[in-house]
């Protein structure tokens, strides 16, 4: 469904101005003895509950930052503090 | 004259069952997956004792809202074996099943708009033909003489370069194939409960047991996840992590027209997979949302993108109305391929996820390799190369060519 | 037929008529009328044929409610003639007929419909096997309605769409929507007003009932002028909205009026609230033949006579359920029709002023009747009246027969808005139960009759649509709210959900578009199909072009009727979007055009390039048609040929932090960069696939100059950022790539050329090999010049200002005339680099292999854990594996076919790989190819199967692993 996604930047943007950059898993795990399955699961592996996630998204149609957003892929849209 | 009463007063196809607590196997899923699986199971392994849940009306996912179409000219030999086995299936169960599935043999055009393409088609070409599958590649002249409505001169925004032309595909009536397993299941003793939905997995000591229900708990032996995009969600209630992403995918048909296209025709560089169905309508796919969800909402942005795309290299297309869109989930791996395994995670759970959108072509050879591996309880070798495994020993299965960016499917 | 007087409510001008042609005659309609009035007009009954049965069908509504009315005009096929205004000279055909309309060679299939139940062809047709694809093809002829002409006009209906902003967008322009739109409009916020209709005024339109001494159809009027003379109101008329989308996206079309700015635009309206006032329709009645012409709700026929001026029969019978169709009799009868009975499925709680008038008008009003079997076949010649109860029958005779079972919610829009909807036991329709965020909705569509309650809740839903946009309307929106309150609540609807008495009703029909009959809906559940949603897609009802229109909230009543449901649990199927099909013409808009123009693309067409399509770009492929290239590749390789290259990937990078990012992201030692050298690298991504290659320059402390494949140009900055964002580095990066334009000089005589259009010194010595010098050439235009070599020999990387590329270009042409200078395209490049054995990412690279596996693992800086680079894990994962792809290089033994670009390599019955480029290289003397196999066919000196079958005769051909570096694998001329 389109949504809109609110830009830290730019404010409350068309969906179609942003990329998804996927689920917020932290930073990159250190590499020194870092296992290729612990890498792989890093890399690829996600749990997706129906439930509000954080995200990250760029703003490639518009200001070019990458930022988070909570996003709820039951409902398709995201979750802004008061509405 | 008995078999025209019973043609004209036609009986139930599946009789309801009362939900029992215990069955030897569970199926979370009433699509074409799940209920093909169920149906092999009783009819080939004699395994009857089993539960097909489906969480609202059988179908209602991905299985009746694809576009039905079927083809065995994928990339790699592994994918087309099985694909091509799904082909050869399909006459089998119109007689088996005693329903006419409407397999409307019109083969498939697939078009080329760079070299690159080109190369790629003569690869999937060069694949089938060695593996005994008829496919071919065209000149822009002989795609038009397939379908006249293509415009193939300079004009378009991705002109045509070649075709690629393999004649066994075509498309089925979707709905059909669910209603005829669903017939053929419950005519083999399985139990398929509408309007049950999983809302927990029960585990012990490493094994599956039973699943909690918005009906009430049941108890199993072996649980098997065939719930196409939902199926990730089912996977979180056990913590069970997979490369599985599910996104929304639309499609939309136009009004009925007599027939004009006899041909599956689609496009990559347009994002377009056309065809007419046997009504007359025009039913084509399109993007997929780029972000995981669960909704099945088209978008506006998608609906006018498949008219340009449309009118562009069919521009005969141009008077005509789009009917109605909707959308299904296609739960996408990195490589385009599936996850067929058994025993992941915990003993007992059987998973059959990540079919992207290709999940209609192969629903019924996949359930009868699903019934084989939970029946022996081992996997099958014609499955074997979809084991969740791959994707953490970096063995892609090459469905695609293209490398994932960030991780979430994002080609 | 001659109009009735002109009359206030009339939309026609009669004085101008308009000439058309109807099924090969000539036929007049006025001005004012469309497609559907004029047909009518001129004593057309019988529209079109139907489809599984080929049943007479005439006019049903006029608001392009179902298939009936398609028609064909100037060739284009399913035409709604309803919503179709006139134009002059316009031929129109009635569709899915065999003979005519009236007398069609099909109509027998009328008496076989007891051999057709519900899903027949499921069950039918597929034994033996071998005679399904000829039945197939009888099914597929008999199916579509209209057929499309290759010829048709297939104009684009104009190259223009709008894209709007609002606070509060209104959909309906009847009474509701009006007073929403004025009400909103008061906070001051940009309102918009969508109407489907040519004009504003919903029901109120065409009615001349007095309400507080003025006729409704007046205060329709001065509605809309409010309306027009309101500045933040924005009003399109005759623009049929599509759907509500997430957050109040609403999208539409526009038909434009004769000499518009086009014929009709797409438009999309974000608006921050948006009011739903798109009102009812008749439920049409299920009863026997009800689908005969000349059976149709009240309001068709109430609309031919009072706006159309078109007398619509002579004797009329009412089988209503509400009070419009008692307001319609008496209009009617006003009009001329003879009005032989209203019945009325509710026995009470009508309106006594209209029961009043019906009596003084001398009209037989049958309280607790309805219609239960039409009689006719190409026209209505009668009705079977039943009592409700079922207890008594009687024959009238007549020739129009205007039937309904009450109203029914309009709840397109809120559907597609995904708002909650409930079957509402007083009124009757399903009605909204839980609204989205920012959505409101008014109106009759809430069961409301008096237009005073309807404006009142526009008002208060124009207000609370405003407050949600932002406007403190607090007071105002309690004062509307009390005025609500006063005013009468919604009316008691009717809850017939079919005829009495019709059995297993053959041929009552639920469905018109695909002849879903009554008894299909029965069959339908009989076989298991028990709820809508099922039986929707096994009997196919409103599935056709009217979609939910006709069959909507009939279906889910009688099911629920069927299975002992009790009304208030009822459930209906899901109205899905486009809620008025779009022309795909106009929906496309101006459509696509996704690629650039480099800044040398005109110069390089004035030689007689051929260009293609590459990612974002058009660009130069051949020279000439000989696609083989084989002039433009012995050039570069004897003489010096130029490039375009602009579409190069060219960036800056600068900050304390730079250098990290470029750790992060380069699989090399990025902190070995020297200026005025370039240094070769590559990106990974987190599986160790190739994504990128190209060259860093330091161009200062901290302040780096970097190419990247044209693919990857516009994703970098992105990736930069994307892997880097947990990070808090400092640096600043800016894409150049469109800024700056770039020529590839290229061949032994490369030096020489530019010697002569620079004062730079350009020997080895000064300017080596991947040496990097900001020079001035010709008349002071800036160039960065990369001294690489892709193609494999001397060559000058050029980047310069992209104004200044066509003047760089003309100079190098110039000077190098002397030198045999040609311009080369792709494909050539793409066969220069290949027998140098440098890859093209996606070409010799795809996801199955690694840096390792193409052979480019020396780039890969192994022992660098601490910058955490993308891809190294992998790298490392893989290096321990086998049974991997890998690129080598082949020698390909001479054959009768050559092989080409993507055949496979085979060993036995296994694929173990294919080729990704391959051509007979004259450089070479022999083809050569670089393919991806599997390790244990790779050792040099091996033997190999190509196996091709582009054309279906196959053929094997024999290749031999070599290095894949065929041309000068030492670099000597690189460094020349």
């Amino acid at each position: 469904m389109t949504f809109m996604l609110t830009c830290p930047i730019c404010g409350r943007r068309e969906l179609h101005e942003f990329l998804c950059g996927g689920q917020e898993r932290g930073p990159r795990p250190p590499q020194e003895g870092l296992s290729a399955e612990a890498h792989f699961r890093y890399a690829q592996f996600r749990s997706i509950p129906p439930a509000p996630q954080p995200e990250w998204w760029y703003h490639g149609q518009g200001c070019g930052v990458w930022f988070k957003a909570t996003r709820n892929p039951a409902t398709n849209r995201e979750e802004r503090p008061g509405g | 004259m008995a078999m025209l009463r019973d043609y004209l007063r036609p009986t139930r196809l599946w009789a309801p069952a009362p939900i029992k607590p215990h069955y030897q196997v569970v199926i979370i899923g009433g699509g074409i997956h799940g209920l093909a699986t169920a149906y092999f199971l009783a009819k080939t392994h004699g395994i009857r004792d089993v539960a097909v849940l489906e969480r609202h009306y059988i179908g209602f996912g991905g299985s009746g809202r694809n576009t039905a179409i079927v083809r065995a000219n994928q990339r790699t030999a592994a994918s087309v074996r099985l694909y091509d086995e799904g082909l050869k299936l399909w006459p089998v169960l119109v007689d088996e099943l005693d329903f006419n599935l409407m397999f409307f043999n019109s083969g498939n055009l697939n078009l080329a708009h760079s070299e690159a393409a080109v190369a790629a088609f003569r690869m999937a070409i060069g694949t089938a033909n060695f593996l005994g599958i008829r496919s071919e590649l065209l000149d822009p002249l002989q795609c038009r003489e397939l379908i006249p409505a293509l415009d193939i001169s300079d004009r378009p925004e991705h002109p045509i370069q070649a075709g690629m032309y393999h004649p066994p595909g075509g498309t089925l009536r979707h709905d059909a194939v669910v209603w005829a397993l669903a017939k053929g299941a419950a005519a083999h003793g399985v139990h398929i409960h509408q309007g049950v939905e999983v809302t927990g997995i029960d585990t012990d000591g490493g094994r599956v047991t039973g699943v909690q229900t918005n009906r009430g708990a049941l108890q199993c032996r072996q649980l098997g996840i065939m719930a196409g995009g939902y199926g990730t969600a089912l996977c979180t209630l056990i913590g069970l992590e997979l490369p599985v992403h599910p996104l929304t995918i639309q499609a939309m048909v136009t009004q009925p027209l007599k027939p004009f296209l006899n041909h599956v025709v689609s496009s990559g560089a347009y994002h377009v997979y056309a065809t007419q169905t046997l009504k007359g309508e025009i039913a084509t796919g399109a993007h997929m949302d780029p972000q995981v969800n669960y909704t099945t909402d088209p978008t506006a942005r998608y609906f006018k993108h498949q008219a340009e795309a449309l009118t562009d290299f069919m521009p005969v297309l141009k008077d005509v109305k789009f009917m109605r869109t909707w959308a299904g989930l296609a739960d996408m791996t990195p490589d385009m391929a599936p996850i067929m395994d058994a025993n992941v995670g915990f003993d007992g759970l059987y998973l059959d996820v990540g079919w992207g959108y290709f999940g209609f072509k192969a629903g019924p050879i996949a359930g009868k390799y699903l019934a084989e591996m939970i029946a022996r309880d081992q996997i099958p070798e014609i499955i074997s190369p979809f084991g969740l495994g791959r994707f953490l020993e970096n063995r892609y299965a090459g469905e695609t060519a293209g490398a994932m960016k960030y991780g979430h499917w994002d080609s | 037929m001659a109009r009735l007087p002109a009359s206030p409510t009339q939309r026609i001008d009669p004085s101008r008529p308009i000439r058309f042609r109807y099924w090969g005659g000539e036929a007049e309609g006025v001005a004012g009328d469309t497609v559907a009035s004029a047909l009518y007009a001129a004593g057309v009954r019988v529209f079109s044929r139907s489809l599984k049965y080929h049943r007479p069908r005439g006019l049903y509504g006029l608001d392009g409610e179902s298939a009936n009315t398609f028609v064909a005009i100037d060739g284009v096929p399913n035409e709604a003639a309803e919503t179709t205004l006139l134009r002059p000279g316009m031929a129109i055909a009635a569709q899915n007929v065999r003979g005519s309309p009236e007398r069609d060679l099909y109509g027998i299939l009328d008496r076989f419909d007891g051999l057709m139940p519900a899903g027949f062809y499921y069950r039918l047709f597929h034994r033996p096997a071998r005679l399904w694809p000829f039945f197939q093809e009888r099914l597929r002829a008999m199916a579509g309605v209209g057929v499309l002409q290759p010829s048709g006009s297939r104009e684009r209906p104009g190259r223009f769409e709008r894209y709007l902003n609002a606070e509060v967008a209104v959909v309906g322009g009847g009474p509701a929507g009006m007073a929403a739109a004025l009400a909103a409009a008061e906070g001051g916020g940009r309102v918009c007003l969508f109407e489907r209709r040519l004009h504003l005024g919903g029901h109120l339109d065409w009615r001349t009932r007095l309400v507080d001494g003025q006729p409704l159809h007046r205060r329709a009027t001065e509605l809309a002028a409010r309306v027009a003379a309101c500045p933040n109101i924005r009003v399109f008329t005759h623009a049929p909205v599509t759907g509500v989308w997430g957050e109040n996206l609403v999208t539409g079309f526009l038909i434009c009026p004769e000499g518009g700015i086009a014929r009709e635009y797409h438009y999309e309206c974000r608006a921050r609230s948006v009011v739903v006032a798109s009102g009812c329709t008749e439920r049409p009645l299920v009863f026997e033949h009800n689908d005969r012409p000349g059976v149709m709700p009240a309001t068709t026929a109430w609309r031919l006579a009072a706006s159309y001026g078109v007398l619509p029969g002579r004797r009329a019978v009412f089988a209503g359920g509400d009070d419009s169709s008692l307001e319609a009799a008496i209009e009617l009868a006003g009009y001329g029709v003879e009005v032989a009975a209203v019945a009325d499925a509710r026995a009470e709680g009508h309106d006594p002023e209209l029961v009043a008038a019906i009596g003084e008008a001398g009209i037989r009003f049958l309280p607790g009747w309805t219609a239960g079997a039409a009689r006719g076949t190409n026209r209505v010649t009668g009705v079977e009246l039943r009592r409700i109860d079922g207890g008594r029958a009687e024959e009238l005779r007549c020739d129009l027969l205007l039937a309904n079972a009450g109203l029914q919610s309009l709840i397109g829009p809120l559907s597609t808005l995904k708002a909650q909807l409930g079957y509402c036991t007083r009124t009757g329709m399903f009605q909204p139960t839980r609204l989205p965020e920012r959505a409101f909705v008014a109106g009759s569509m809430l069961g409301l009759r008096d237009v005073a309650a309807i404006e009142a809740s526009g008002r208060l839903a124009g207000l609370e649509a405003a407050a949600a946009a932002g406007w403190d309307a607090e007071s105002q929106i309690r004062e509307a709210r009390d005025a609500v309150r006063n005013a009468p609540g919604p009316a008691a609807g009717c809850f017939l959900a079919c005829a009495p008495g019709i059995g297993r009703g053959a041929k009552a029909f639920v469905d018109f578009d695909e002849d879903g009959s009554y008894k299909n809906v029965v069959e339908s559940a009989q076989q298991g199909f028990d709820v809508p949603e099922l039986a929707k897609r096994f009997g196919g009802f409103g599935l056709g072009p009217g979609q939910y229109h006709v069959p909507g909230q009939n279906l889910a009543m009688i099911m629920a009727a069927l299975a002992g449901t009790p009304l208030d649990q009822l459930s209906g199927t899901t109205v899905r979007p486009p809620l008025v099909p779009p022309r795909l013409a106009t929906l496309a808009g101006p459509g696509l055009a996704v690629h650039k123009e480099t800044p040398l693309h005109d110069a390089q067409a004035a030689l007689g390039a051929i260009f293609r399509n590459a990612g974002a770009w058009h660009r130069a492929r051949y020279f000439s048609t000989d696609l083989s290239c084989r002039e433009e590749i012995r050039n570069v390789r004897a003489n010096v040929g130029v490039l375009d290259s602009s579409p190069l990937g060219k960036f800056r990078i600068y900050g304390p932090d730079a250098q990290k990012a470029l750790q992060r992201v380069y699989v090399s030692d990025m902190s070995k960069t020297k200026p005025g050298r370039c240094k070769y690298s590559a990106m990974c991504n987190d599986t160790g696939n190739l994504m990128d290659d190209g060259v860093v320059v330091e161009i200062g402390p901290g302040d780096y100059y970097f190419t990247t494949s044209s693919a990857r140009a516009g994703a970098t900055v992105e990736w930069f950022r994307y892997h880097t964002r947990h990070d808090g580095w400092e640096y600043q990066l800016v894409n150049l790539t469109d800024t700056l334009g770039s020529l590839n000089l290229a061949g032994p005589n490369a030096r020489k050329v530019l010697a002569k259009i620079t004062d730079a010194d350009l020997s080895n010595a000064a300017f080596p090999y991947m040496g990097y010098r900001e020079i001035v050439v010709g008349d002071g235009v800036p160039v960065r010049c990369l001294r690489l070599g892709f193609v494999g020999e001397l060559s000058y990387e050029l980047h310069a200002p992209s104004s200044y590329c066509g003047y760089l270009w003309d100079l190098i042409m110039a000077a190098g005339a002397e030198f045999g200078i040609r311009p080369f395209g792709l494909e050539a490049q793409s066969c220069l680099r290949a027998e140098k054995g440098h890859v093209i990412i996606g070409t010799e690279s795809e996801q199955r292999v690694t840096l390792t596996d193409i052979g480019m693992g020396f780039l890969w800086d192994s022992k660098d854990t601490a910058s955490k680079k993308v891809g190294a894990p992998a790298l490392r994962h893989a290096s321990g594996q086998t049974d991997r792809l890998k690129l080598v290089g082949l020698r390909i033994d001479q054959a009768e076919r050559r092989p080409e670009d993507g055949d496979i390599v085979i060993d036995g019955t296994e694929v173990v790989g294919y080729l990704c480029t391959t051509r007979m290289s004259e450089t070479l003397g022999w083809q050569y190819g670089l393919a991806l196999i599997t390790d244990r066919h790779a050792p040099e000196g091996g033997t190999v199967q190509i196996y091709s079958n582009p054309r279906g005769t196959p053929s094997v051909t024999h290749g031999t692993v070599v290095a894949p570096h065929f041309y000068d694998p030492e670099g000597a001329r690189l460094r020349a």
